[in-house]
């Protein structure tokens, strides 16, 4: 699984109380099971087709949608 | 023996006879003035809970407004119109005969939701459906903490017009939770703005992938249904229509399915997202029975009614999560759920029913970011 680091001040970083947030979107491939994780764009959306496969070509689906904390505040 | 001048000249050199005076005088200022300078502590600590609720209440509406016009076309200045919601009260049944209320709490909540719509339909005419659905849960957000605000500031200025130690001290108990509730609903505002999944969307995710691809029928307002095979029982999957931020109606549904469209069902699991207990992980998973729905009340009354009536068992998957993870984005311990989450569902059905049988799995939850 790929994982690009995320875009900073972007819909994907997120504050929640004292804890830093990164939002990532998982693109799953029906065909061949590879998962993708990328940084959450506006529009995206769990079941919407996502972008080619870069195993196979076919159209890989946003399987998931969840939050990691980046940096915990002291 | 000692004359009075030698005496003022003791009292007035002996600094422990100075000392003795203040401590009389202050035991004697606690006692007459003790509970004024609680109240004055006690009212300055919610004085100051007070104001980061006004902020709260301020940023919300503002978020609200900015929200509005960001998305567009808006037919007129929509902050008069969002101040006016903020005010919208619903007026809740009489309780004094409890027969039937449950129909008249709907009745309510069903007339409030169509107004709350049909107001933001007008106000963003044209707009996309998620974006309508996000300006409902903006609005609602901002609503709620108006309201905790008014409630608070109530309580603080009666509570200061009858110097009542007891109401004050009681506030301000109180305080730390309320701000914990208020801190998740202002925390909520960015994660519906950016249509992201919640932590309440576990139930609508798992139901989810159960659905895809299959067609889909309106079972309820917001609500839709699939059907599909599971091990050689019909499988019936029900969620909130997404990626729209829903909840839709999923007792009503339930019941249409049992008593409209007369299917026999021999079980229903029910997956929600349930508030952990404190010292509980996040994302742990607990199955029970019963109906697995949050809400006032009004669709655990129709599942557990038509339940009952036609005899089919309810079984429940929890998975624990804090008030703030349960409206803001999706945490990835709650994602992590779903492998355990899935295996439960089917050990379920595989060891409560067998082949042959139909079966509803409903995911409960608002359904924002997450399609079907």
């Amino acid at each position: 699984m790929s994982t690009p680091p995320a875009p900073a001040q972007s819909p994907s970083q997120t504050t929640q109380g004292k804890s830093k947030f990164s939002v990532f979107t998982i693109e799953e491939c029906p065909a061949c099971g590879q998962k993708t994780k990328r940084a959450f764009q506006v529009g995206d959306y769990i079941t919407k087709d996502g972008a080619k496969c870069t195993k196979c070509g076919n159209t890989t689906r946003m399987t998931l949608i969840y939050a990691e904390p980046t940096v915990k505040a002291k | 023996m000692p004359t009075l001048a030698n005496m003022t000249l003791q009292l007035g050199t002996d600094f422990n006879s100075i000392l003795n005076i203040v401590w009389l005088l202050s035991f004697f200022v606690f006692i007459v003035y003790g509970q004024r300078i609680q109240i004055y502590i006690v009212a300055n600590d919610i004085s100051r809970a007070l104001n980061r609720l006004k902020l709260m209440k301020d940023k919300s509406r503002k978020e609200a407004v900015d929200y509005f016009v960001a998305s567009g076309k808006t037919t007129a200045d929509p902050a008069a119109k969002i101040d006016e919601f903020l005010e919208y009260v619903t007026i809740m049944p009489v309780d004094l005969d409890p027969n039937g209320i449950v129909g008249k709490i709907e009745h309510i909540t069903q007339t409030r939701d169509e107004r709350v719509r049909s107001e933001v339909k007008r106000i963003l005419p044209g707009a996309e459906p998620v974006k309508v659905s996000v300006a409902e849960n903006i609005l609602e957000i901002a609503s709620s903490l108006n309201m905790i605000h008014k409630i608070v500031r109530h309580y603080y200025l009666l509570g200061k017009k009858t110097n009542s130690y007891i109401l004050l001290v009681q506030l301000q108990m109180i305080m730390p939770q309320v701000l914990l509730e208020a801190d998740a609903l202002i925390n909520a505002v960015d994660t519906f703005k950016l249509g992201q999944p919640v932590g309440d969307g576990i139930g609508p995710i798992i139901a989810s992938k159960y659905m895809y691809g299959l067609p889909k029928q309106t079972v309820a307002k917001d609500t839709v249904m699939s059907v599909t095979e599971y091990k050689g029982r019909t499988l019936y999957v029900l969620k909130a229509e997404g990626p729209m931020g829903y909840v839709g109606e999923p007792g009503i549904g339930i019941q249409k399915v049992i008593e409209e469209m007369k299917i026999p069902l021999n079980a229903i699991i029910m997956v929600d997202a349930a508030l952990k207990l404190e010292g509980e992980k996040t994302g742990d998973v607990a199955e029970g029975i019963g109906a697995a729905i949050g809400g006032i009340g009004t669709d655990k009354f129709r599942i557990e009614q038509v339940s009952s009536a036609h005899k089919v068992p309810v079984y429940a998957i929890l998975v624990k999560q804090s008030i703030l993870e349960a409206i803001t984005v999706m945490r990835k311990d709650i994602t992590d759920a779903s492998d355990k989450v899935h295996k439960l569902i089917g050990d379920l059905i595989e060891e409560q029913t067998k082949e042959g049988d139909k079966v509803l799995l409903a995911g409960i939850g608002n359904s924002l970011g997450v399609g079907q």
